[in-house]
């Protein structure tokens, strides 16, 4: 699904030029729980933004499901993006404005599904989240895990290929960020593709894959055994 | 989609009053000014377009060079009207009228005269003219016989009632017996004759049909056929001189051929220029012309005004814009997720412009509910009655489209701006470093800071003008000096009234003349020095006055003397102003025992009338500051239809009771009218204080934008730089410095706003004084104090917001992170 090839990243300011990424080669075949860890300023986050088309590299190749994606423009990724790719941040990103339903709604509505279709859909999913007793709450009257739970219904609420976490549970109590991992590894042996940012060995654990970047490099990868889910 | 972005825009301006209540108030306030001074340009535009065929319609004016001087009348000799409409088949129809000022009229039966201001002759095309029909009478025969008039409806209920008018005899000045032929709707307000009141026959004036090329009273209306183009009258126009007025002249100079006139001209520069004005222009675009029928504006107010409203609604939208953009901190995790979650650029920039339209919509309705509670303050301003026309449906078309225009073009650039954002930046909560756009913020202050610099430049200069006005030696004594009118009304008594009035311990000084330095009656005449032929006329004033006259007005004689009751010859001496002097070529003592004639009479006849000039007197301002002085002069005369009454200080309430004890002794069942003469001067000026007064009004309401704005801007700042302040605090910064810090930034750009206004504020008020042929120098004070406003409003407003930041215990600003 995912094939990066010699990518390299690096940010300039008007006297510095950083080295962000630096030839980082990585493949993630579909159905694949990949966890990518290394200590801050690594460029964990980095390669995920670019792996979630936010983002371009300076060199290098990225494959997504078979097509070269690194040197597009914005609208081009966007179009990608849409529906095929699901975001899960640490510090949530919901939007306050908006109502629990809406905000898991607000991705249908950019992929120009007609209501009646989004309600159902918006409903299953936060049916199955366990939030649908909250879905005419603001995001800021919900606890941490709650608003987590949300934002993962946004993610999956199109049926994502691929979702991207950035340290999902980084905000979150022991408690919550269990659940919010349970959560994942169930949409992962459903068949959702999953890349995650994490600093938590806990968490990585959940993954069949960890990656241990560096300064912009990858150091080690290793395999994970099956988990048994619930520890 | 248009749903989802109307609820988000709602809830968003919901979830930030403050700024929602900065945001909107301020277009509301710049909607509210636009709106105002939109009407008040609509009726200003909208004058005497209400007459049928008003685009046909022009009034012929003359413009005369004599002697180095340049005077425009809109009014021609009475033979004019009707001759061209004989000669030029595209003239479909003339109307004249006759001015004769005011008049005192009552029934018969009824002792007390009632004064109406406007009185005037017209011909019996009138209603043909404009499309007029009579409420009561047959507008065939109503002005057709002399000595029949037609009162405007509120004339006729005064004097009878509405229905019992026709008919009726009216004793006009208490002599003339005139019959009411006709009773006629009141004259539209925003027309040239919304003051007439009383329209008498032309048939009752005996020089309607004079001969005399030289009787410019007649203010004159043609009415071309349709389709006729009005540039065919311009070589009629060109050759009045030479088709019409010479063979008059020739009349009683027999010996003179055209080509002797010809070189005449050519020698002396002098020109009689006639032109027409259309209809519907006179109100704009008439000015600095004599014998108007109403006062008139200017199409420069116009202009002032667009200028302003723009601003006002420029400000506004500056204001939307600053506040939005700077608000994006809040916004920017908003658009990175919407981004994020499949959202393209142009559903980002859609979203801000659904916003920025409901904005202007909330706006809209504010804005007319401020629209309405000003209004009678801004009518007062602007001496208008205008009303806001809620029930026209085009009102309503404009204003919502405008709003929708206004919405897009403040919605612009927030929606340019915000809908930039890159997800990657924004959403990992780097906030301030990426929200950027400061630049432009910036600027945006400058502007409106230099627009509100601006308009206290031009405030304080107008204001400045109409002191120096106020207090500018004018050459006589306006203050303290009482005006009586309608004097006339005494008959022969009115010597012994005067008498009686002098000796009251109270009174200085008084003296009877029409003619007065204030707005009052005129008359120009043509002079020949001794010798001079017939083609070497110098037209300027001449006023009739008593003994009193110079000593009453405390004007100076600079050669000569004044009148003198010893010298029984002074009937027939005159006195001259400097700028009549100045027209034969002399020095003021060379002028004195000059004989001078206005006898047309052919110069061989030998038994002329002549003035002798007894004295020269110095120059007094008689017209508006912002003309030169004119020549006139001065001679003794009766028929006196005001007094002037020189008061001594003290209760001039019980002067003036004792005064008007004396006249209803004297003059029975006769109207006292009194006013002083300062209040007349004063209404001379009235356009400029006029203009003061919208200048200051509109100047506050750009400040007050402006400061919203910079408010706004100032809350934004300290916010953002929340952290910063908190860490300058734990290394040992005071709230004083860090209230200095959060200010200075702002004092920068007003700087700047005041270095860029300061060249233009210059500029354009020069352009404005030079109206004036007596004016102010724009001194370094003005600039100056302008600043030093300018500075001062900031830094009250900058300051609150930035004590409040500097104040925060820096514990709690850094854990905000």
């Amino acid at each position: 699904m995912i094939q990066i090839e010699n990518l390299k990243k690096s940010f300039k300011t008007e006297e510095v030029e950083t080295l962000a990424l630096n030839n980082v080669n990585l493949k993630v075949e579909e159905g694949e729980f990949v966890a990518i860890m290394g200590p801050s300023g690594c460029g964990k986050s980095t390669l995920l933004n670019i792996i979630g088309m936010l983002d371009n590299p300076n060199e290098g190749y990225y494959h997504f499901d078979g097509q070269e994606v690194g040197g597009l423009k914005e609208n081009q990724r966007t179009k990608i993006r849409k529906g095929n790719l699901g975001f899960v941040f640490q510090s949530f990103n919901l939007i306050d404005e908006l109502t629990v339903f809406e905000n898991v709604e607000l991705p249908l509505i950019y992929l120009n599904m007609k209501k009646s279709e989004r309600e159902q859909k918006v409903r299953a999913v936060l049916e199955r989240m366990k939030i649908a007793h909250r879905e005419k709450h603001f995001p800021q009257q919900l606890s941490g895990g709650q608003q987590q739970r949300v934002a993962i219904a946004r993610a999956v609420v199109t049926n994502a290929k691929l979702i991207l976490a950035d340290e999902p549970t980084g905000n979150l109590d022991s408690k919550n960020g269990i659940e919010v991992m349970n959560l994942l590894t169930e949409l992962n042996q459903e068949g959702t593709t999953i890349v995650m940012v994490t600093h938590s060995d806990r968490d990585s654990h959940y993954a069949h894959r960890v990656i241990n970047l560096f300064d912009g490099q990858i150091v080690t990868e290793s395999q994970n055994k099956p988990f048994e889910i619930g520890v | 989609m248009f749903k989802n972005h109307l609820k988000i825009a709602w809830r968003s301006l919901k979830k930030q009053p403050f700024f929602t209540f900065l945001n909107t108030f301020g277009l509301a306030v710049g909607m509210a000014g636009g709106l105002l001074i939109s009407l008040f340009i609509y009726d200003e535009l909208s004058f005497d377009n209400m007459f049928t065929d008003a685009d046909r319609i022009y009034r012929i004016d003359v413009e005369n060079k004599n002697g180095g001087e340049i005077n425009r009348y809109a009014s021609v000799a009475p033979l004019l009207g009707p001759t061209l409409h004989r000669d030029y088949s595209q003239i479909e129809m003339v109307t004249r009228f006759r001015n004769s000022n005011s008049k005192l009229i009552r029934r018969n039966d009824v002792q007390q005269n009632v004064k109406e201001d406007h009185v005037i002759g017209v011909d019996t095309t009138f209603f043909d003219m404009f499309g007029l029909e009579l409420l009561v009478g047959d507008t065939q025969t109503a002005l057709k016989d002399a000595n029949t008039l037609i009162l405007t409806k509120t004339a006729a209920e005064k004097h009878f009632g509405l229905n019992d008018a026709l008919g009726q005899h009216l004793l006009v000045d208490n002599e003339e017996v005139y019959t009411v032929t006709g009773v006629i709707e009141d004259m539209p307000k925003n027309s040239f004759l919304r003051n007439h009141t009383v329209f008498i026959s032309m048939a009752s004036f005996d020089d309607a049909e004079s001969i005399r090329w030289s009787n410019w009273n007649f203010p004159t209306f043609i009415k071309l056929i349709p389709n006729a183009n009005i540039e065919s009258l311009q070589t009629p126009l060109s050759t009045i001189y030479e088709t019409y007025m010479i063979p008059w002249i020739q009349t009683f100079n027999p010996g003179y051929t055209i080509e002797d006139f010809r070189e005449r001209r050519k020698t002396t520069g002098n020109y009689m220029k006639w032109s027409t004005i259309a209809l519907p222009d006179i109100h704009l675009y008439s000015n600095d012309i004599e014998d108007e029928l109403s006062p008139n504006s200017d199409i420069q107010n116009v202009y002032i005004l667009s200028f302003i409203g723009i601003f006002l609604i420029l400000l506004a939208c500056v204001n939307f814009m600053n506040l939005s953009t700077a608000h994006s901190l809040k916004r920017a995790k908003e658009v990175g997720i919407r981004k994020t979650l499949g959202s393209d650029r142009l559903g980002l920039i859609r979203q801000f412009l659904t916003e920025a339209g409901l904005v202007s919509f909330v706006s809209l309705l504010l804005a007319i509910v401020i629209g309405v509670v000003f209004l009678p303050f801004f009518n007062e301003l602007s001496g208008k009655a205008i009303s806001i026309p809620f029930g026209s449906p085009f009102f309503w078309l404009v204003l919502i489209f405008a709003t929708i225009l206004l919405g897009l073009f403040s919605g612009s650039y927030p929606a340019f701006f915000l809908s930039r954002f890159m997800p990657v930046k924004v959403l990992k909560g780097g906030g301030e470093s990426s929200v950027g756009g400061g630049k432009i913020r910036n600027s945006l202050v400058v502007f409106q800071f230099a627009i509100s610099v601006f308009l206290i430049i031009s405030t304080l200069v107008v204001f400045q003008q109409l002191e120096f006005i106020q207090n500018k030696d004018l050459g006589f004594q306006k203050d303290q000096v009482l005006i009586l009118e309608d004097t006339d009304a005494a008959g022969n008594q009115l010597m012994a009234f005067k008498q009686e009035v002098k000796q009251l311990g109270q009174v200085k000084q008084a003296s009877l003349s029409s003619f007065l330095p204030t707005p009052s009656a005129r008359s120009t005449i043509t002079f020949f020095a001794e010798g001079d032929s017939l083609s070497n006329g110098k037209i300027f004033g001449k006023w009739k006055v008593d003994h009193d006259y110079v000593s009453t007005l405390d004007m100076e004689i600079i050669a000569g003397r004044d009148f003198d009751r010893q010298f029984t010859t002074d009937s027939t001496a005159i006195i001259l102003n400097e700028s009549a002097v100045a027209m034969f070529d002399i020095e003021p003592n060379q002028a004195i025992g000059m004989r001078i004639t206005n006898d047309f009479a052919p110069r061989d006849k030998g038994n002329m009338t002549f003035f002798t000039v007894i004295g020269v007197i110095k120059n007094f301002h008689f017209e508006s500051l912002r003309n030169n002085i004119n020549a006139m002069s001065l001679s003794l005369g009766s028929n006196s239809n005001r007094m002037v009454v020189k008061l001594n200080a003290g209760d001039f309430s019980k002067t003036i009771s004792s005064i008007e004890d004396i006249w209803n002794a004297i003059a029975p069942g006769q109207p006292f009218n009194y006013y002083f003469m300062d209040d007349s001067f004063n209404e001379t000026y009235k356009a400029e204080q006029r203009l003061g007064r919208i200048f200051i009004t509109f100047t506050i309401l750009s400040i007050l934008i402006a400061c919203l704005g910079l408010f706004g801007l100032a809350a934004f700042n300290a916010e953002k730089r929340t952290k910063e302040i908190g860490v300058r605090k734990v290394l040992g910064a005071s709230i004083n410095q860090i209230t200095y810090k959060l200010t200075i930034d702002f004092l920068k750009l007003v700087g700047v706003a005041i270095l860029i206004s300061m060249p233009l504020g210059w500029y354009a008020m020069n352009r404005w004084l030079e109206d004036f042929s007596y004016r102010i120098e724009i001194g370094w004070q003005v600039f100056a104090l302008a600043a030093f406003l300018a500075i001062i409003i900031s830094i009250v407003t900058v300051s609150y917001q930035s004590i409040k930041a500097a104040v925060v215990n820096p514990i709690k600003s850094l854990r905000t992170e």
